[in-house]
């Protein structure tokens, strides 16, 4: 088991009003698995992909990934977990605007201590296979909706995640790209082994591509289903 | 991620907002130029006090007292411990005492200290002014090594004597320069003020004329006396002496005590009939009848030793006095105009500091995705942290290196300036500001340090930026 959570809450305070975003979610994730969170916005789906993600703390509850308990870890240990275990991309890109595709993609290996002669030739390298050869030098606001998410998935590779969390990767792009999308994240599970975690409020595209999914509502797993035709 | 990158990182975002950049570095620049020429101003002011004593020997004397004084109950007013000070029985500054002294350890020479004041006449001009008693050995000292015009007298007991230029312009003459075309100005030779030949002023006989009491005009007409007690008992004596040398127009601080309007051979000025007081000390002396000599100068062969032979006089129950007391004196006084003078750059450097805090939160708010994006692929607070501190201390570090430079122009334009005044004035050439080289790194050091302080919070706050907030797409 790659990932396990037990009792996994998350309560917001906005002002006097105490949001319970997270109530006591329980589920693991096995390794090379692809699982599909889906829901409906405000279901707390994206909060459980941030805790996974090390970006936010559980108020409750525990979390182990790769036997790492990240309820116990410092900020300097989530920083850590987000660098070496996960790597995320998200449905506006994230991208840094003022750099280009490939610098986009070298920062990251410079914050994963790559030396600096190695971290052009490394980051090209990914940008090619995610097949994105010819935008290497070009800034986010030149490229279209389906190349930039591919430099986000570039990005997210960059220091050999364990898991690739993706939140509404398809969220802002056409159909047609939406399409290739999903189908660069099946192949690099499928071939490469990589572990993930998608989150989508389309339960049809995620059948396409999970061999599980769990829905949530108003912070609670109400379903969980395996596809069994997807394996 | 390594310091490298970060410093790169750092540099590329300063890059990106070169005008925010350059005017945040300005108001450092500013603050550390007025750093540097505030307290290069003091230092150059230390520097040129100090050098002035060393260059006139004034480091190697001791001026010696019969008494301990007590400086500090004389400077605060407290009569009753200083009188006490006077009463105490002391031992005499004779000429045994002198000897004593020219027989210590390192001493160079010892000799009374002989002032009165005297009236000199030349030509049916009269002037009156300060006469001092020298030996010929002070030919080799400061400021007597290198008189202007003429030479030092080479005995004690010759009738020559060593004039300040300015007496000779109380009686009337001025120094021809050749290099002038009208040698006494319209104004001046009305006041019958005329031009004379260094050549045949050299040489020239002068009369030195001191006041004796006339006993024997007492005895005769005692109530003379009463009705006009300051002069009517005296009389006046003439000795006749010859200008062997002239010394610069006026002495500064720096002469020490050998200001003398005219300086005589000290066995010829011993020789002299005077009254038998010069000043209040010699008085009180006179009416405790002790006789010897109001003060002694002593000189030793190097600096080193003054502190030892100092030392010696005082165990024979003299009182001493040296520049380097006073020196001591300066110091603190400098000091403390150096922390005035430092204060007004002080608070230039703060304004710039808040200046380098408020574009650094700035630049944080307009950052806060690219932050949180950072955070988001592994960036840890350290790592961001030290991308923020970097950026302040390049800011720092340019302010603190231009900042010297501003300074420095400034303190040029401003010493130009002020020479050209001084030069009006008739002044010798000085150099105003002084920039030691612990200045340089001090100041540089300073500038990026109060950078980094006022980076703390911003960078602080970068680190500590929540990335779901960040994150969150709008």
């Amino acid at each position: 088991m790659l990932l396990s959570a037990k009792n996994l809450s998350r309560t917001y305070h906005k002002g006097k009003v105490k949001i319970n975003a997270l109530k006591q979610v329980s589920f693991s994730v096995d390794e090379g698995e692809f699982l599909g969170i889906v829901g409906r916005s405000g279901s707390g789906k994206s909060t459980l992909l941030n805790l996974v993600g090390g970006l936010d703390t559980a108020t409750s509850g525990q979390m182990v990934v790769s036997e790492n308990d990240l309820t116990q870890m410092n900020r300097q240990d989530l920083a850590r977990h987000r660098l070496r275990t996960v790597g995320m991309i998200f449905q506006s890109f994230n991208l840094i605007p003022s750099r280009t595709a490939l610098e986009n993609v070298t920062l990251a290996l410079a914050f994963g201590n790559v030396p600096r002669k190695k971290r052009k030739s490394e980051a090209a390298d990914l940008l090619c296979r995610i097949g994105l050869s010819g935008r290497l030098d070009h800034r986010p606001g030149e490229l279209s909706g389906g190349e930039a998410q591919r430099v986000a998935i570039a990005r997210a590779l960059a220091n050999q995640p364990r898991i690739l969390l993706a939140d509404e990767p398809t969220g802002n792009l056409d159909s047609r790209t939406s399409q290739e999308i999903l189908d660069l994240i099946k192949n690099l599970n499928r071939e490469e082994g990589i572990t993930v975690m998608m989150v989508t409020h389309d339960e049809t595209s995620c059948r396409q591509v999970a061999h599980r999914m769990i829905r949530l509502l108003d912070g609670e797993i109400v379903e969980k289903k395996s596809y069994e035709a997807a394996k | 991620m390594k310091l490298n990158d970060l410093s790169l990182m750092a540099l590329s975002n300063l890059w990106k907002t070169r005008l925010r950049t350059v005017l945040t570095t300005l108001g450092v620049v500013i603050g550390i130029g007025a750093l540097v020429s505030m307290v290069s101003f003091g230092t150059g002011m230390q520097k040129n006090v100090t050098q002035a004593f060393k260059d006139n020997d004034l480091f190697t004397s001791i001026y010696v007292t019969p008494h301990q004084i007590d400086v500090n109950a004389a400077m605060s007013g407290d009569v009753e411990s200083l009188a006490g000070s006077l009463v105490e029985p002391a031992p005499m500054l004779s000429d045994s005492a002198v000897t004593a002294f020219q027989s210590l350890e390192g001493v160079d020479m010892a000799f009374p200290e002989i002032r009165f004041p005297v009236k000199i006449r030349l030509n049916g001009q009269e002037t009156k002014t300060q006469a001092q008693g020298l030996p010929a050995t002070m030919a080799n000292y400061k400021p007597f090594a290198d008189l202007p015009l003429g030479t030092f007298y080479s005995s004690d007991n010759e009738k020559r004597v060593i004039l300040r230029r300015n007496v000779l312009h109380d009686l009337n003459l001025v120094l021809r320069d050749p290099e002038k075309k009208t040698q006494v100005s319209l104004e001046d030779s009305l006041k019958g003020i005329r031009s004379i030949q260094a050549d045949s002023l050299l040489g020239m006989e002068i009369e030195l004329i001191t006041s004796v009491i006339d006993i024997q005009k007492m005895m005769r007409n005692p109530l003379a006396m009463l009705r006009s007690p300051g002069q009517a008992s005296l009389k006046e004596l003439i000795t006749r002496v010859r200008i062997s040398g002239i010394r610069k127009p006026f002495g500064g601080f720096e002469e020490g005590r050998y200001n003398a309007g005219v300086v005589i051979p000290i066995q010829t000025a011993q020789s002299i009939p005077r009254l038998g007081f010069s000043s209040v000390w010699d008085m009180l002396d006179q009416n405790r009848g002790s006789g010897g000599y109001g003060a002694v100068f002593v000189r030793v062969k190097d600096v080193n030793s003054v502190i030892s032979v100092k030392e010696e006089i005082e165990k024979m129950g003299f009182g001493t006095f040296t520049i380097m007391d006073q020196l001591k004196e300066i110091q603190q006084g400098f000091l403390i105009m150096d922390s005035l003078l430092g204060a007004v750059g002080i608070i230039a450097l703060v304004v710039a500091a808040l200046g380098i805090t408020n574009t650094m939160v700035m630049s944080i708010l307009e950052r806060t995705r690219e932050i949180g994006i950072m955070k988001a692929i592994g960036g840890s607070e350290r790592e961001i942290k030290g991308i923020f501190f970097i950026e302040a201390a390049i800011v720092g570090f340019l302010g603190g290196v231009f900042g010297l430079v501003l300074g420095w122009i400034v303190t040029r334009i401003a010493n130009l300036v002020a020479n050209a005044f001084i030069a009006r004035q008739g002044g010798p050439h000085v150099e105003l500001f002084y920039i030691p080289f612990w200045l340089i790194l001090g100041a540089i050091a300073f500038s990026i340090l109060v950078s980094l302080l006022a980076g703390l919070y911003p960078a602080t706050r970068a680190a500590r930026v929540d990335p779901v907030e960040a994150l969150r797409h709008d």
